[in-house]
Parts: structure tokens; sequence; C-alpha cells
């Protein structure tokens, strides 16, 4: 009787034994962790078929992703960290939990993006921060189109402002080191307590002004210039106007995640996605950043970056850490809190 | 048949008692599976991984342990039938000690150490049961046993991998990282330079006033003044409660930061949430009106299936800037529109915590005996006074459970906030952005070390307050008589609110369907299916696969759920408060710290698992557990003891008895807590955010990432999808519910 009770607590208790499909680390895997979904969908198939690998891929904001591949440093699941702002691949190797790899075409990527950011990780696309606006919106509030930064202090914007909080967004924080870099660093936040007066809200997330202006909830957006261009595509009611003081940009990037479980497929992964090939797919899944390589054909609407007013962006003093934490933190302090009229 | 003779003879023999079988069970285990696994993965069985092919070391002990076990008993030397203190802590530390070996081996446990440590629980547990501080039979000590494991290893060990980030950083003891976050201005920020007032110096008027309040209230409670330690210690406690509050009061009127927005929301959405679900329950409970009732039944499981972000969006559709109410129909002007931050996260939580509260609330008012108010009636009291003094006391342990679950599950929602929250901050969201943001572990760390504090002290104020009074008015024999119906004007009043609340939730849901079916949400209003084509193609397969593990990790929640609430609710034991804890921490801690426990807990050692679908499927197990604890504990103190008594004085084990006899009696709550389960696996996305891999995402994860990429259409497809489905799961649940009670009343008519 006994004998059987116990044996009753144990069939409970190994229904209690979850387990499922455990992903197949075979060699024939690639594992990616994607930033910028709808590319890594379109390249897929296509990567599958040239090199044999298959491919799996999560789907994480940049900023996770990197919390992800540190979190799983001892024991990743992923060989590579594709797409996303520079800063998280940045520190990524700084830290070691990325390693830099060198592909056989790197000559062929943007010379600019390669020596802005040197041998930390890889050039993958470069998109510029610009103004996106709801030209609707403006006009119903009796307000003319900016065309400067220094336009986005005007009172008659008041309450029609979005942009990101850089305590939880890269492209905040890349606004704040453009405009320190354009203007000065007193001048910049003298810039940022104007535009404070103008802000509905600050976001968590770097394109969270973009819906929001879309849906004609407010009037101008600060984000980066990429996915403005592709929701004007989708119908949306938008303008997209390019300071004419000039511009930052971020690198967005690709990093062979140090000691992934396959090695050599995340490394032919690499050389698949910079190839020119690789580069043209996000043409078709609607990814209009700057592509890397300077052979690949950018697709229509791609802004050129020749035509806008770039500044010669400082990735290394403005991604070191500290320089970058006394920034958010005097921003913080001293924009964020002052009550708006 | 020579099962049985086997059996019998097996346990005819002295020497071969239960925990001598399951050490035996314990050795074979290790004789025939590979000890460890190479990698994450469990399949196939890799023999270089079999303890005869590692190189010595502590796995060794599992066979001593074995043969120790079956000498100890075959001589005599441990007594089955009294095993006392001693003996039981030396069996333990033993036990204790070679599982720890095993798991400080570094290797990842394969099914051979799985399957050994397994059986070496129940043998341990099985062996103590006679214990006097365990007081049961071989299968409660083994189950008592099993569950203590399971809560220390997935729910009490991680989330002290969590506390234990935020004070070691970097090889030091320090409490640093607490230091800088509270002076962090996210976290509180009071005395702002840069308005006229001092915000510091009103709050620590308000403390004083707090204070002066509370000694006043305890002099004026007492009536009288002496100078005893018997009555200064209420004055103290009084004060000092007085203080808080007044300081609490204070920094969510002036100050700003994540700590004041997370405590405002909670004082409104909770009491709001309450109120809203206590007259919806009133009213579903003694209208007269019988479709009023199907409604109420109908719309209170929305939000539970409704997965998170999609009704913020609906809220910013109806309610936002451009909102078609608030724009298009009331004409406010966008920029006045105060929807973002503090009343935009409030309102949402109130419509998603009324039906909490109306479930808990409709149970407990259910619980009262109609004979009650019949009486006091009958005695000549007015409605007034019956409500006051027969029905609010009894209900009123109810509505302090409903507020205590709402206020943790306001403290702790994350999708709203991230959606709705505007500019200011929450603590919820504060970890995963301290997470994601700022890339700082300990930071993320520190916030969910203060989530984890207040909910701790809502917690144990509640039972302060409360106490442990219980409000049973129904007996075993059925309860006669009806419900006093409502005045006429008062369910005039609460018709005229429910109706209002169903017609805006109804208006949410009519935006989510519609918007699935435009091209673009607000923009462009040509009807199209394109975004059902879409989900189709790429949403699908990730849908299905999450139905998988939903229905994966539904079944073991339940399982363990039932268990743990039997154990819980009938016996005695050391650690049974512990249980009930772990049951508490696993529920109450916010999902994105649960999250970030799992990955620092299960990607390394023994239990390597990130990255695979066993590590989301368990943390979806241990988080829905409570839900089935509650619906199973709710269902066994409907039963009354003397069943059991029957079945344990006819010889049955408690084993056989909780299979043959509560069991069945529990089918209803067991299959609601199932359902619950997996219906709140489908919705989570908190706690598997940072667990999803490769190949291995989930709907939710999805949901959001394409919230995030802005398309809305395909988002809201899918959401419909899931709405409907899980809709449809929970009405076939309802009408189960009532052929079970059919048959139950039947039996009872007998």
């Amino acid at each position: 009787m006994k004998f059987k009770q116990t044996f009753l607590a144990s069939t409970i208790v190994t229904g209690l034994m979850p387990f499922g499909a455990v992903i197949a680390q075979d060699g024939g895997q690639v594992n990616v962790v994607c930033v910028v979904s709808e590319w890594c969908d379109a390249m897929k198939a296509p990567f599958e078929a040239a090199t044999g690998y298959r491919m799996e891929y999560l789907n994480l904001r940049s900023n996770e992703s990197l919390v992800r591949l540190r979190a799983e440093s001892s024991n990743p699941t992923f060989d590579v960290f594709y797409g996303g702002t520079g800063d998280p691949h940045l520190v990524g190797f700084n830290e070691g939990v990325t390693e830099f790899y060198r592909p056989a075409n790197y000559e062929e990527l943007n010379e600019q993006f390669r020596n802005a950011i040197g041998e930390t990780y890889l050039p993958l696309y470069a998109n510029p921060i610009a103004l996106v606006v709801n030209p609707q919106v403006l006009e119903d509030a009796g307000a003319p189109m900016p065309e400067s930064w220094a336009d986005l202090t005007n009172p008659a914007y008041r309450g029609l402002m979005g942009m990101a909080d850089p305590n939880s967004s890269g492209t905040a924080y890349t606004v704040i080191a453009t405009l320190v870099q354009l203007l000065g660093e007193e001048e910049a936040f003298e810039l940022l307590a104007g535009m404070h007066q103008n802000m509905a809200e600050y976001t968590q997330s770097g394109s969270g002004s973009l819906g929001p202006v879309g849906q004609g909830e407010l009037g101008i957006g600060v984000i980066f210039m990429a996915s403005a261009v592709r929701d004007k595509a989708m119908g949306f009611p938008i303008e997209i106007v390019v300071p004419s003081e000039g511009t930052g940009y971020e690198i967005g990037g690709i990093s062979l995640v140090a000691n992934g479980p396959n090695p050599e497929g995340g490394k032919a992964f690499i050389e698949y996605a910079l190839s020119v090939e690789g580069q043209e797919l996000g043409n078709a899944a609607e990814q209009l950043q700057i592509k890397a390589n300077v052979n690949a054909t950018q697709a229509e609407g791609t802004p050129d970056l020749s035509a806008i007013n770039v500044i010669d962006y400082d990735f290394a003093t403005y991604g070191d850490p500290e320089l970058q934490g006394r920034l958010i933190a005097r921003w913080t302090n001293e924009i964020f809190p002052v009550p708006r009229r | 048949m020579t099962f049985i003779t086997l059996r019998d003879s097996l346990t005819a023999h002295r020497g071969l008692t239960t925990p001598v079988v399951w050490a035996l069970v314990a050795l074979a285990l290790w004789l025939l599976l590979p000890l460890g696994r190479p990698g994450r993965a469990f399949f196939p069985l890799n023999y270089d991984f079999h303890a005869f092919a590692l190189p010595p070391g502590f796995y060794w002990l599992v066979p001593v342990a074995a043969v120790a076990i079956w000498l100890l008993q075959t001589t005599r030397l441990i007594s089955m039938d009294r095993i006392s203190d001693w003996q039981a802590a030396l069996a333990l530390s033993a036990a204790g000690g070679v599982i720890f070996f095993l798991f400080g081996t570094g290797t990842h446990f394969g099914w051979g150490a799985l399957g050994t440590v397994l059986a070496l629980l129940v043998s341990a547990g099985s062996a103590l049961s006679s214990n006097s501080r365990i007081r049961g039979d071989t299968f409660v000590g083994a189950s008592v046993f099993i569950a203590l494991v399971f809560v220390t290893v997935f729910i009490v060990f991680p989330l002290l991998l969590v506390l234990r980030t935020a004070v070691w950083i970097d090889g030091t003891l320090t409490l640093s990282q607490f230091a800088r976050t509270f002076a962090s201005p996210l976290f509180l920020f009071l005395d702002n330079p840069f308005t006229e007032i001092s915000e510091m110096g009103r709050v620590t008027t308000m403390i004083w006033i707090g204070a002066v309040t509370g000694a006043g209230l305890s002099v004026w409670r007492t009536g009288r003044i002496a100078l005893s330690w018997r009555m200064i210690r209420p004055i103290v406690i009084w004060t000092l409660s007085g203080m808080a509050i007044g300081w609490a009061l204070g920094i969510m009127i002036w100050g700003r930061g994540a700590l004041p927005s997370s405590l405002l929301v909670a004082c409104i959405a909770a009491p709001g949430g309450t109120a809203l679900g206590f007259a919806l329950a009133l009213l579903g409970q003694r209208t007269r009106s019988k479709p009023l009732r199907g409604m109420l039944s109908v719309v209170s499981v929305l939000p539970f299936i409704t997965p998170p972000f999609v009704i913020g969006f609906a809220i910013i559709f109806l309610l936002g800037r451009r909102g078609m109410v608030t724009y298009d129909l009331l004409g406010i002007s966008p920029i006045d529109n105060p929807l973002y931050g503090i009343p935009g996260v409030a309102l949402s939580q109130i419509l998603g915590l009324a039906p909490v509260a109306y479930l808990i609330l409709r149970g407990s008012l259910n619980g009262l005996n109609p004979a009650l108010e019949e009486a006091a009636r009958t005695l000549g009291a007015s409605r007034w006074r019956v409500f006051c003094d027969i029905t609010w006391p009894l209900v009123r342990p109810g509505i302090a459970a409903s507020m205590l679950l709402a206020t943790i599950e306001s403290i702790s929602d994350f999708g709203t906030p991230l959606v709705l929250g505007g500019d200011r901050n929450f603590l919820a969201t504060e970890v995963f952005l301290a997470l994601t943001g700022r890339y700082s572990q300990p930071e993320a760390a520190v916030y969910g070390t203060v989530l984890l504090a207040i909910v701790a002290l809502v917690f144990v104020g509640s039972r302060v307050v409360l106490g442990a009074q219980g409000f049973t008015t129904v007996t075993g024999k059925p309860a006669s008589g009806a419900f006093l119906p409502l005045p006429v004007w008062f369910e005039a009043i609460l018709t005229a609110v429910a109706l209002f609340w169903f017609v805006f939730i109804l208006a949410l849901y009519l935006t989510i369907f519609y918007g699935s079916f435009v091209q673009l949400w607000g923009i462009n209003n040509t009807l199209t299916f394109q975004h059902y084509r879409e989900f189709w193609q790429v949403g699908w397969p990730v849908l299905w696969y999450t139905i998988k593990l939903s229905a994966a990790s539904a079944v073991p929640a339940m399982m363990l759920g039932g268990l743990i609430a039997y154990l819980v609710t009938r016996h005695r034991f050391l650690g049974r408060s512990y249980l009930e804890l772990g049951s508490l921490l696993s529920f109450a801690t916010p999902g994105t710290v649960m999250g970030l426990a799992y990955i620092l807990a299960f990607n390394d050692g023994a239990l390597l698992m990130t990255g695979t679908s066993a590590v989301i499927v368990l943390a979806l197990v241990f988080r829905n557990m409570p839900v089935a604890i509650r619906a199973s504990m709710a269902g066994l103190s409907q039963i009354d003891r003397s069943l059991e008594e029957a079945s344990s004085t006819l010889k049955a084990g408690s084993g056989v008895t909780m299979v043959k006899v509560l069991a069945p009696l529990l089918l209803y709550p067991l299959l609601a807590g199932l359902i619950f389960a997996f219906v709140s696996a489908m919705t989570s996305v908190s706690q598997v955010i940072f667990l999803v891999g490769a190949g291995n995402n989930l709907a939710t994860v999805l949901l959001l990432s394409w919230v995030e990429q802005g398309r809305l259409g395909r988002a809201a497809a899918m959401a419909t999808v899931m709405i409907f489905g899980l809709l449809a799961l929970i009405l076939l649940l309802l009408v189960v519910s009532r052929r079970v009670d059919v048959r139950n009343s039947k039996k009872g008519m007998k």
C-alpha cells in the first residue's frame, strides 16, 4: 500500500517534468538575435539556400539584445547580433560579449562608417536623425513647418512635440550628442531646455513618437529617419525634415557573438549579410537605412548622406560610457524636472 | 496479478520498505541513464556522460546513499514507526548533501541525475513522513519534500540570485547601488529646484500631520491616557504609521519618479477596480434581469483573455489626443488631453482589475447565507441596516482580498505603463528600462527588490488590519431562501454603471476588431484582409507554438497547484508557510524580475536550460501555479473533511484519498485552474520576454515587436484571433461547469 502511495506521488512528479523540443545545436543552425526583424524575414530563405545553414532568429530591441547576450555570456545561445544602433554593439565588444570579425569584403564597406567605429563591430547601415512632422497637425495649431533645430523652441509647438527619454533610449542620447557636437554643450542644453517646454511627453522607446505623429496625436517627433521613410511610404500623412544646421546619425551594426554555439555558421551569416546580395535584401523588406556595402543598390527613398547635412559624428568620444552617463545625468537633473508653462 | 504478488512479496519483507524501494529506484536510474548531458539538449541520451564515463567525483555519493538507506533500514537502525528529530535532521542533511554536491559538480543534469535526485527525494520524504513534524503518511511526506524542493529551485533560488545581484557588485558586498538608485530622480524626485514651492517642506508637513493624527486617533480609540508601556506602545505604533502614511501621501502629491507614480496609480486603481467590481458583483447576484447577468459573466472574463498592449492602443484610439471620443466627439484639444500618465494608466488598470474584483467578490457574496438577511429583515431592520450590519461585515474579507490582489497587480503591471505612461516612470517598467536602457543589472535588481518589498508590506499590512478572521456562513447543508432584491433606485444606478462599463469595453474591443480589417488603423479606412493573410504567414506558426507550450505548462501548473493546495489546507507540517510564501512570491513578483531571475539561475550549471522551450514552460508553470492553487483551495474549502476521514478509516492512504475522493469532487475547480493557467500562459509577456529564444518565440512577444514596428493592423489581427479563441475556450468551461453543477445538485437531492 505504501509503495503504491509513493508511486502515485512520483507519477504526479513525472507529470511535472515538462520537457519540450530543445533547439537543435547540430552545427547546421545559425541563431541570430535580430533587431531589424523584417530584414531577417527576408534574409532567411536566401541565406539558407546560399549556404546550406538553417537560420533561426529572435526579434528583440537593440538594447534588449545586449542584455540577453550579456546574461547568457557564460553559455551563449546566439551566434550573431544583427542590426540595431551602434552603442550596444560597442558596449558588447568592450565587455567581450561580442568579438570583432573581419569579413572578406571588409574593404567594400563604406570607409566613413568603418573609420568612425574602428575595429569594434561591423557597420551594417547608417541612419540619420531627423524630424518627422505631421503637417496637418501643425496647420490645425497654426504653427509653421520646422526647418532647423532652433525652430523647435518656437512656443507655437507647445504640447505638440515628442522625443524619447535618454534614460531609456539610445535614440534620445544620439540626439543630445548631436546637439552637443553641433552647438557646444552649453548652447545645446539651452536648446534642449527650450524644446522641453514644447514636449507633450518623452517616450520610453526611441521611435515612440513616430506612431503618434503618424496618427496625428503629435505634430513633431525626433527620431531615426529610416522608419519614418517607411511609414510615409505606407501611407501615413507625414513629412521628414532634416534640420538645416546638420544632423547626427547612427551606424547600425552586426557582431559575432563571442563563444557562440556555431561560430563558423555565424561568420558565414555575417559574410552573407554584408554581401551585396544580403544588403539588397533589406531593400525589398522596406529597410530604408543607408546600406554599408558601397556596391549595393540603395532602395528608392533611402536618405542620401551626401545630400543631407550630416555632421562628422565622433563615435569614439560620445560612445564613452562616462561622458554618456554625465550628459544623460545633466539632462535628467537640469531639463527633465523643469515644469512646463 | 503478478505485479500485485510481486509487490506483496516485496513489501512483506521488512527490509523492503518504501524508502528502500525508492533508494533502489534511484540506484537503478543512476546505473541505467547517463548522468549528465553535453549541452542544452536533453535528447538524445549521450552515454559519454554516464557516471562511469565521467571523471570520478561526487556522483559516487548516490550509490553510497542508496546502499546506506538500504542498510539502515534492514538493520533497523532507523525504525519506520517513529523517527526522532535528530534522526530526521541527520537523514535530511545526508540527502541534502548528496543533492548539493551533485549540483556543485557543475555537470549539466541529464535524465540520470534528474531521476536520481527525484527518487532520492521521494525516498527521504517517505522515510521521514512518520516524523512528528510532517505527520503524514508516505504520500504526504514525499509530496511535501518534492513541493518544497520545486518551490526552492524554481522560485526562491532565482529570486535570491536577483537580490544577490543588487548587493553583490564587482565581487564586494555593497549597498552603493541602493544608495545610487534611491538618490536618482528617476526613483523619487522631491526637491525640484525649478518649482516655486518646496516639495520637501510640504512632505515634512504631511509627515507631522500624519504623526499628530495617528497619535490622536490612538488616544481617541482607547479613550484615556496613562503612562504605562501597554498604553504607549499603540500610541507609538499609530504615530509611526501616521507618519508613514503622511509621507506616502506627500510624495504621491508632490513627488515625481517611479515610486510615487506606482503608489499613486495603485491607490487609485485598486480601490477603483474593487468598487466597480463590487458594484458589478452585487448587481450580478441580485438583479432580476437575466440578460444582464449573462452579459456580466461573459464580459468579466475579457481582460483575462486579452493579450497585453492591445487594450492600451484601443484606449488611445478612443480617448487619445485625436481619439474618437475625446477629439471627434467631445472636441477636447489635443494639448489639453490628460490621458497619458497617471490618468490613462489608472483608467486602463481599473478596467482590467474590475473583473478580477468581480470574480473574487462574486465568490464571497455567493458565500453569504440568505437566511441571515431574511432574518434581519423579519426582525424589522431597514434594508440599509441589513447591508451595514450583515452584508458588509461578511463581504469585508472579500473586499480586502480583492484590494490586496488589485494593489499587487497594479504595482507589478508592465504592459499598461509602457503604452500609456507618458513620461511618468513606473517601478515595474523601470526594472525593464534599467536593464534594456541603461544596461544595469544591479539597478534592475534594486528596482525589483523595492517592488518585492512593497508587495510584502502590502501583504503584511493587510494581515495586520484584517487579522486571520474567518466568516463562513455556508454550512454543508444547502442554504435555502433567495437573496433580497436591491432597492429599485439602487439597482437602476448599478445597472447604469454596468451598462456604461459594458458599452465602453465593447467599444474598445470593436476598435481592435475594426483595426484588424482596415488598411491603416486611423488613417486609411479601406477594408482589407491583408493583415489576416500576413498574420497567417508570419504569426500563426508562432501562435500555434505558443498554444502548445501554454498547454504543456498548464497541466503541470494545475497538478502542482492542486497538490500544494491539498497539502497546505489539509496537513500541518514543517515548511507549510514556506510553501505558501513561495507560491505568493511567484505570483507577486513582477514578471520582468522573474524573467531576469530565470536567466541568472538557469544559464549555467546543473539546470542549464536558457534558450530552450523547457525554461519557458517552467517559468509559465511556476508563474501560473498560484492560480491553480487558489482555484483548488476554494474547491477544497467546500469539501467536508469527514469524507476524507471516512476514506482513511477504510485504510486508504492520503494519496488514494486525494485521487479517488477529492479529485472527482474537485473536477470543476481543477478544470477551471487548468484553463486559467492556460489562458494566462497565453497572454503573459513580462516573464517570458527575456526567455524566448531563436525559433522559440511566443505570440505576445511577437505582438510587442509588431506594435513597436507600427504594424498595428497585423497586431490587431493576431489579438482578434487570440481573443476569440480563448473566449470560446472559456465559454466552453462555463457550459461544462453548468453541467457539473447540475450533476452535483442531482446527487445532493438523493
